[in-house]
């Protein structure tokens, strides 16, 4: 996926102004930044929900927008906030999933993809009766029914149990290494990120401040993990906010 | 358009409706409250000496104006449970386009329309002895009219949707009253206030019931009515189109989708 030169303007707002991102097949990226930044905003606009005021987005050789339910066919996407469909069990919902992407073995593709993230139990359960960990998993499953080549997640884990976190973290590393699927994962959880990600691009008021490896980024800032790198950054927009 | 694509999107609404007794509501309850009414009415106005305004005219009118409102409903509904249950963003991020997603809730809607014309249809022969085939063939082209004003105002509802949020939800109901009340399902245009009356011509539902109501008196099906309809649907169909494609690119420009996720 490559974007260029992305900016979005909202009223007087400069949400995202002239941000370069891409990910590699494969690789594994983190998006971090304080709230504001300008993380949500340009995931929307590289999965076509959000039309950028300027700039270009391609993904798997298709440029959004005309090409975008092309290039849907090769994302998945998923976030702590969303939930999933109500009044739909859980395998329906995720068969209608497989069915929008164009999944062959619809079954086997819904099985397969909540025996990966252990919670083959939920199948039959109303998807407005689970738990917040339960919905984010359903989520996550949803996201890789179709084996998609990126993967986009926006705070995957947030508001999650410490051990459902790492559990969710295990099954995307899996999927990542069998799969050979990307991943573009934006996370409030520094530690998270170190995990999850070989590259990390730090966004702070909508510009791209950083893009490296977590330890060349912590480097640069001169302080000894992310953690550090996202207070700064945070307390430096607080102060202009 | 991706056939499956548009079947999924049937599937997930019949799954809904399974799960939704309430939504039965539109289909069974509200048909029944109207044959009952405007049957009524019309049973009441025959006994007084009326005649034009017996109770044939009122329960074709009103069996009619269902085909209008059941596909008008299906296609905000369909776009309204995607909001209701926070799911447009999982939808919008799949590769399913905005076309398939309203053929898909269309052919929903199609179906919801059979159910609902069965139920007014029994409903209005088994009170009032009221056959609405009796009317002959001539029923296709005012149908065929009707579905589409359907389909356009149903667009422009989601249009409005998409612009203001769920605030214009009110639309999806109220909108259709409107029109009943301007295209004169009941009775001629000369019966409406006559500043109103150019505004009622250019409706294709007005063209329309003036067909029904020609049959209904045993005339053969006015095919001057029903080519200005036609024209009049077209021209509806296309304008709402544009107006819910201009409204999705301002959603998409502006990031809407927020609003529902």
């Amino acid at each position: 996926m490559t974007a260029r030169a992305l900016e979005k303007r909202f009223g007087d707002v400069r949400a995202v102004n002239g941000v370069d991102v891409t990910v590699a097949p494969g690789e594994r990226v983190g998006f971090l930044g304080p709230n504001g930044a300008g993380k949500t905003t340009t995931l929307l606009m590289l999965l076509g929900a959000i039309t950028p005021d300027r700039g270009t987005i391609e993904i798997c050789g298709h440029r959004l927008p005309r090409g975008r339910s092309k290039a849907m066919e090769k994302v998945g996407f998923a976030a702590g906030y969303l939930p999933l469909p109500e009044r739909l069990r859980v395998r329906e919902a995720l068969g209608i999933f497989a069915g929008w992407y164009g999944v062959s073995d619809e079954r086997g593709a819904v099985d397969a993809a909540l025996e990966r993230f252990a919670v083959p139990h939920l199948a039959d359960r109303l998807c407005n009766e689970l738990s917040s960990g339960q919905r984010t998993l359903v989520g996550i499953a949803k996201a890789i029914l179709h084996r998609p080549k990126l993967l986009v997640l926006d705070e995957p884990t947030a508001s999650l149990d410490p051990d459902v976190a790492q559990r969710v973290r295990a099954g995307l590393l899996d999927v990542c290494a069998t799969d050979g699927t990307a991943l573009l994962v934006t996370s409030h959880d520094m530690r998270e990120v170190e995990i999850l990600a070989e590259r990390v691009v730090f966004l702070a008021h909508g510009r791209v401040v950083a893009d490296d490896t977590p330890a060349g980024i912590a480097a640069s800032f001169g302080h000894d993990d992310l953690e550090g790198v996202f207070l700064s950054l945070a307390g430096s927009a607080q102060e202009e906010i | 358009m991706n056939p499956r694509r548009i079947a999924t999107v049937v599937r997930r609404h019949i799954y809904v409706l399974r799960r939704s007794p309430h939504r039965f509501f539109d289909l069974t309850v509200w048909p029944l409250l109207d044959v009952l009414l405007f049957g009524s009415l019309g049973a009441y106005v025959a006994q007084q000496g009326g005649t034009k305004a017996g109770a044939p005219y009122l329960l074709a009118g009103i069996l009619m104006f269902h085909v209008l409102y059941q596909i008008q409903i299906a296609i905000c509904t369909g776009f309204m449970e995607e909001t209701w249950s926070r799911n447009l963003l999982n939808v919008m991020t799949t590769p399913v386009t905005e076309g398939e997603y309203i053929a898909g809730v269309g052919v929903f809607g199609l179906a919801k329309l059979v159910v609902a014309m069965v139920v007014l249809a029994l409903i209005a022969f088994g009170f009032f002895g009221f056959d609405l085939t009796s009317v002959g063939w001539g029923l296709i082209p005012v149908a065929a009219l009707l579905m589409v004003s359907g389909w356009a105002i149903g667009l422009t509802v989601i249009g409005l949707m998409l612009r203001y949020g769920q605030s214009a939800e009110i639309l999806a109901w109220g909108i259709n009253f409107l029109v009943m009340a301007l295209s004169g399902v009941f009775n001629p245009v000369e019966s409406i206030p006559a500043i109103l009356q150019p505004l009622s011509r250019v409706l294709p539902t007005t063209h329309a019931f003036n067909a029904l109501r020609d049959m209904l008196d045993g005339k053969p099906l006015p095919l001057g009515e029903i080519a200005i309809g036609l024209v009049s649907a077209i021209a509806c169909a296309g304008a709402a189109m544009w107006f819910a494609t201009r409204m999705l690119r301002t959603f998409r420009r502006r990031g809407f989708v927020t609003r529902f996720s």
